[in-house]
């Protein structure tokens, strides 16, 4: 029994004593996530000696946890309020972008093969706003709406928003859920036959369809790579990497590998386009 | 040596003692002071309906009444069902199936949080969509019935103890009344049981009013209060699924971090005063045994 105990503490000890790995804690943002996901695997793999901890959380939480100093870099997919620098006056923002994608409206396959394909932000408002209930006001099946809002402080939501509603924290009363990461809106999007959400481009499939915008001047616009990357498309944005002042050893190593042509491969492998073209 | 070790032991067990008490009234220190910026700032604010950081408004009520709706929920089903289902494991199958019945319950009450959530999102709250025909499963009814199940085995396993352990001579001196076994189990085990299954549902109650993760994934997590208010079938958010959600994306030492520490006081102050309403009420009743 006595040897036993010795044999656990030497293990507690042993395992509590210092890594001599240099550590970078990553976490935010979930469209940014598989990029950094990704990239940290294969940064890992070229330098052993490094070890990258990525967690989620959505943009606020990276902002926060990069604001209080209890993470190397934050993830984030919208610009950082003015709130959140004056909560964090010891902490010095920079950003680096890393790549561009755009935030779609998105809807259940049933109301898309039931032929609304497309709609203008001024439609997408009034159902948010709950003006619009019903998608038989958009000539579509005659089913009420699920409106699926997000978590106030997620990136996605505060693009959207900005664009859709003209301000980035405004409240959707005609919201029905509220959800949090992209996994879990594409999930309910799914369980659902009428569901209209907010989703990163990346993440759209053949059951979570995209809508197109159509535009003042009646012209649609596709959320297509190509139009995300020339502007066409009116709702897109940068994700970015958030650091405490100017990245040093290997945070900057890490944040160059993923400018670097290599890095830049894994954000256009993961649905997102690269901001090197 | 003897007294040595008797002094030891005593020691331990009032220091073990004192620091569970400690930790609690540190932890009400804690949300006391964190959240004393909200009372301060919002006042009576807190009991209105809008909740919005942005703006600093921070109402409670759809929380509050979500919390309580899906607790009873919860108990409505979870409590019928669990004394009856101790009541049969303790009096009616035979002592050597007892255990199977009673640790494959126990079981039950293992399974992590998340797990039950999983399940939930994945397969329970489709089947309540298509059942009702709404138009998303994620609803207050939902969340209920999965808590439900949750806190069945804290009722069961605590019910089944506390019929169980009452001594036989008051079966033996109901059977020489002439008494049925279902009457003896109505006049006479249960109410003698009354006050620790009692305990056993406010036990569960604590569980259902502080269980997050599952709710925070079924309950569709939007504040408003349903219209009608009796709508069950509508989404909803309880206290802790907003915990859940913002808490990590609150500033350290914001008027919203603050407002979350609020709403959290309040849900402790919510389970203190339910407890001591047990309590009281119980006192009465004196223990025969």
């Amino acid at each position: 029994m006595k040897h036993f105990l010795l044999i656990v503490v030497a293990i507690i000890l042993f395992s509590c004593a210092k890594s001599n790995k240099q550590t970078i804690t990553v976490a935010g943002s979930t469209t940014v996530l598989p990029i950094v996901s990704v990239a940290s695997e294969r940064f890992m793999t070229q330098n052993p000696a490094i070890r990258i901890i990525v967690n989620e959380g959505g943009s606020g939480v990276g902002v926060n946890q990069v604001g209080s100093q209890q993470v190397e870099i934050g993830m984030i997919s919208r610009d950082i309020t003015q709130k959140e620098i004056e909560q964090y006056t010891q902490t010095k923002f920079i950003s680096h972008s890393i790549g561009r994608d755009a935030v779609v409206p998105v809807v259940s396959s049933e109301i898309y093969n039931a032929g609304v394909t497309a709609l203008t932000l001024d439609q997408i408002a009034k159902i948010y706003k709950g003006e619009i209930n019903n998608w038989k006001e958009l000539n579509g099946p005659d089913k009420d709406i699920l409106v699926i809002d997000k978590e106030a402080s997620r990136g996605t939501r505060h693009v959207f928003m900005e664009i859709v509603l003209g301000d980035k924290e405004a409240i959707a009363a005609g919201a029905d859920l509220v959800l949090g990461a992209n996994n879990e809106e594409q999930t309910a999007i799914i369980q659902s036959d009428a569901a209209l959400g907010i989703l990163s481009n990346a993440w759209l499939n053949d059951d979570v369809k995209g809508i197109s915008i159509i535009m003042p001047d009646g012209s649609i616009v596709e959320p297509t790579l190509d139009n995300i990357l020339n502007n066409k498309f009116p709702i897109t944005r940068d994700l970015v990497l958030v650091t405490n002042g100017e990245p040093k050893g290997v945070t900057k190593q890490f944040i160059d590998y993923i400018l670097s042509p290599e890095g830049q491969k894994i954000v256009v492998e993961n649905g997102y386009v690269s901001i090197k073209k | 040596m003897l007294a040595l070790k008797n002094k030891i032991g005593k020691g331990y067990v009032i220091a073990s003692t004192y620091i569970c008490i400690a930790i609690t009234v540190l932890i009400f220190i804690i949300l006391l002071s964190t959240s004393f910026d909200a009372f301060k700032q919002i006042g009576w604010d807190l009991f209105t309906l809008e909740w919005n950081p942005a703006k600093d408004q921070f109402g409670v009520l759809s929380m509050i009444y979500g919390t309580l709706t899906v607790t009873f929920i919860a108990l409505l089903i979870a409590v019928p069902l669990g004394i009856l289902t101790a009541i049969f494991t303790s009096e009616i199958i035979s002592n050597s199936y007892r255990l199977y019945v009673k640790s494959a319950i126990e079981l039950l009450a293992g399974i992590p949080s998340i797990i039950y959530g999983l399940i939930g999102i994945a397969f329970f709250s489709t089947w309540i969509a298509t059942f009702f025909e709404l138009a998303s499963g994620r609803t207050l009814l939902t969340a209920g019935i999965l808590l439900s199940i949750m806190i069945l085995p804290t009722i069961i396993t605590l019910s089944d103890d506390a019929i169980y352990n009452i001594p036989n001579r008051y079966r033996e001196a109901s059977k020489g009344l002439g008494l049925y076994h279902s009457e003896t189990i109505k006049k006479v085990l249960l109410p003698i049981a009354k006050k620790d299954i009692a305990g056993a549902v406010l036990l569960a109650l604590g569980r259902a009013l502080g269980e997050t993760m599952a709710v925070m994934l079924l309950i569709g997590s939007i504040d408003k209060i349903p219209s009608p208010i009796y709508n069950i079938l509508s989404p909803g958010q309880t206290i802790t699924s907003k915990l859940g959600r913002e808490v990590g994306e609150s500033a350290f030492g914001s008027l919203h971090f603050s407002a979350l520490n609020a709403i959290g006081l309040l849900l402790l102050i919510l389970v203190i005063i339910l407890t001591i309403i047990t309590q009281l009420y119980f006192k009465k009743e004196r223990r025969i045994i």
